[in-house]
């Protein structure tokens, strides 16, 4: 509309061959030629990967231009109705606001969108849905656990622990014989909202069925509901608390970098998190040896899980005026080989029932549960950001009361339900 | 606004009040302009436009849609309707904007004291007849010119790291913690970042104040038989006060919007401990909250003005015994 009115009043008041120009452009955007599209992809370790990829595809058919944009900020683009054509990024809360208004388009007829996980996809749907529609196609899934120093634990003759109990006694063995059992940053609050927190509560509730039953009672959530944080989150909240009893002395001032090179160092046998943190380890020690397991939060082996998010997952914007020529560049990421090819470089999960299995040791500790869909996602990422989830239980870790605190995160969910 | 512009007011008028000239005595020159058209030539008018249009559209126009988008239920894209007041019903039952008011104001005020003080006793010091007076006041001012966001990444390190390291070797029990780690010290650190780089701000303001102070009044007051510290009391501070009230005004408004230092050192914890009323607002962006957070914004607008009002107010009283 705007620009529409722009164009018509320019038209008049300046020259005739401005209009002309205009004109033209117009004619040679429809009559043929490759179409352009804009691919974002901001996921810094990978934007060579994709510039690679991108380079190859524009080079092997001459009917789609991709253009790879690293930079834009995504809500100022879907705002001016004007957002990039194809978009791989992290799928999150966040995210799902945009799929929730029906900002993506319907992937559901690419035949690639049959090859994916039903398991998997239901993690998009988790944060929200848009009836009828299949917006977002899971790309590569990151699952996070416990990263421990495989020398640490054989020397100490510890086993991977896989009750609560176990976890434990393998903590007070690493604290007799003089090793720090867990390394902590609760500096950043992230680091202990994915870590402790996502871990305990994840492998003792189902996260999405507390969150689903959370948003059907919204400003009902308080003392006196069923379901609420201070209520099914205490257990779980309190066992974190007494891991966070395990870590370093002094964990409240060390941020994630300290942390991923005391890692290095052998500095502590344990370390609460994803696989981003592994390749940043490598990088003061490549040859140390590490593996990851579940954590153990209750006595039952079976209720062992990982942590998962959609890393990257795709979609196509409703508004975007070039969605054939963006379904094709699509199919063409999600071809198998270059899915497994990214996952085994960024040591991500396949998201197909056809994908190659983990072959880096440090995550083989989890492709089992990975497999049989014993996974969840984190529960610090289901809550809308303006409410400061992270920093409540960055100060409960340091020492915050948690019944106080978890009611402060029921009565802010309360009040958030009132005004959205 | 408009009785700064009255002809009483405006012989009393101070530094500070004469920097906001342009804007309050803009509407009334309406009111005159018959009698002076002829003698004003049209070119100042067009001095004004280029300012005037830039003001509009970057601050008045966005400000105006955040006040209309406050009273909505918009979070920055889609569909959106009216939801009346109820943004500002909840925004003062959310005890997280409360503590984030109580936080900031009680910052602004400790750290306004505590620049303002330090600043004008370097100043005192640095306009007195010592050596190397030059330098030293290149060195006062170096601070001033690094930005915000680096020193506070610096102190962070340091406050992190060394502080900690530093009080282990000697020995100081209650600092081998980083106060950046506790709830109930980390302002402090916020404080003494804000201060280190405001105060070359401030120490420049009194300098220039001292020295336009004439040397005939210390002589006088030599002969009356004043010592220095009477000196200090009964002549340089009544003759710098308007100086004090720029710089207290001035400084009070920056400290208010506290940001970037915060980012840098604390990022608003441990939890929630130092999140300040500019960042706060900001997560109404990150946060999909962007209504509601446009509501507190237009309440901490309406308490800034209110504030600018009665400093204005205080200011004038100021000069006037100036």
């Amino acid at each position: 509309m705007e620009r529409r009115r722009w164009r018509s009043r320019t038209a008049v008041t300046l020259s005739v061959a401005v209009g002309l120009t205009l004109g033209l452009g117009g004619c040679a955007a429809d009559s043929g030629g490759p179409a352009d599209i804009t691919f974002h992809m901001s996921k810094p370790e990978a934007i060579p990967y994709f510039r690679e990829l991108t380079k190859k595809f524009n080079a092997e058919q001459s009917d789609v231009r991709v253009t790879l944009d690293t930079a834009s900020n995504l809500s100022a683009g879907f705002l001016r109705g004007n957002p990039p054509d194809v978009g791989l990024l992290n799928y999150n809360e966040e995210m799902a606001r945009f799929m929730e208004r029906g900002a993506l388009s319907d992937l559901s007829d690419l035949p690639v969108a049959e090859r994916i996980r039903p398991d998997v996809q239901e993690l998009v749907d988790q944060y929200a849905t848009y009836p009828g529609r299949t917006s977002v196609l899971p790309y590569s899934v990151a699952a996070a656990s416990v990263i421990y120093n495989v020398e640490l634990f054989e020397e100490n003759g510890v086993d991977v622990p896989t009750t609560w109990d176990e976890l434990i006694a393998a903590c007070d063995t690493f604290e007799a014989a003089g090793i720090t059992p867990i390394y902590s940053t609760f500096k950043e609050p992230w680091s202990v909202g994915q870590g402790l927190f996502d871990y305990t509560v994840g492998g003792s509730i189902d996260v999405a069925g507390f969150y689903d039953e959370l948003d059907e009672l919204g400003t009902e959530v308080g003392p006196d509901s069923d379901v609420s944080f201070e209520k099914t989150l205490k257990e779980p909240v309190e066992r974190m608390v007494e891991l966070a009893g395990y870590s370093n002395d002094n964990a409240a001032s060390r941020s994630y970098g300290d942390g991923n090179v005391a890692m290095a160092k052998g500095e502590a046998a344990m370390y609460m998190q994803g696989p981003w943190a592994l390749g940043e380890i490598a990088k003061t020690d490549p040859d140390l040896e590490l593996g990851t397991f579940p954590l153990p939060v209750t006595d039952d082996p079976d209720d062992l899980k990982v942590r998962v998010n959609l890393d990257l997952a795709l979609w196509v914007p409703e508004a975007s005026t070039e969605k054939e020529a963006a379904k094709t560049f699509v199919s063409y990421l999600m071809e198998q080989d270059t899915l497994d090819e990214y996952n085994a470089e960024f040591l991500g999960f396949g998201t197909t029932v056809d994908a190659a299995p983990a072959t880096d040791e440090r995550i083989l500790g989890m492709q089992e549960y990975y497999d049989d869909g014993r996974f969840y996602q984190g529960a610090s990422k289901f809550v809308p950001l303006s409410i400061p989830t992270d920093n409540y239980i960055q100060s409960i870790a340091t020492g915050a009361d948690v019944d106080a605190t978890l009611r402060r995160l029921d009565a802010d969910w309360a009040r958030l339900a009132l005004r959205g | 606004m408009t009785t700064t512009a009255s002809p009483a007011a405006s012989t009393g008028r101070t530094a500070a009040s004469a920097d906001r000239a342009p804007t309050t005595t803009a509407p009334p020159t309406s009111g005159r302009s018959a009698r002076r058209r002829q003698s004003v030539d049209r070119i100042y008018y067009l001095f004004l436009v280029p300012s005037l249009v830039l003001f509009t559209l970057a601050i008045t126009v966005p400000a105006l849609l955040g006040i209309f988008y406050s009273f909505t239920n918009f979070i920055g894209f889609g569909d959106w309707e009216f939801i009346g007041i109820t943004n500002y019903i909840a925004v003062f039952s959310d005890p997280a904007i409360l503590s984030s008011y109580l936080f900031t104001f009680g910052f602004a005020i400790v750290t306004v004291l505590l620049v303002n003080v330090v600043a004008f006793l370097l100043a005192v010091g640095l306009t007195a007849q010592i050596k190397a007076k030059t330098a030293l006041r290149a060195v006062f001012v170096i601070p001033m010119v690094i930005s915000g966001i680096v020193i506070a990444y610096v102190f962070n390190f340091l406050f992190s790291n060394s502080l900690p390291a530093f009080a282990t070797a000697v020995g100081i029990g209650p600092l081998q913690e980083s106060i950046l780690a506790n709830p109930d010290l980390a302002w402090i650190s916020i404080v003494i970042v804000t201060a280190w780089q405001s105060i070359p701000g401030t120490l420049l303001i009194y300098i220039a104040g001292l020295l336009s102070i004439p040397g005939e009044v210390y002589e006088a007051a030599a002969i009356d038989g004043a010592k220095p510290f009477r000196q200090l009391w009964s002549v340089t501070l009544p003759l710098v006060a308007g100086y004090v009230v720029i710089n207290v005004i001035l400084g009070f408004k920056n400290y208010l919007n506290a940001y970037e230092v915060i980012v840098g050192l604390t990022n608003g914890g441990p939890g929630t401990s130092t999140r300040s009323i500019a960042m706060t607002i900001f997560t109404g962006f990150t946060g999909g909250d962007y209504a509601y957070q446009m509501a507190n914004a237009t309440i901490f607008f309406v308490i800034a003005i209110v504030i600018s009002l009665i400093q204005l107010r205080i200011t004038r009283g100021k000069a006037a015994l100036a």
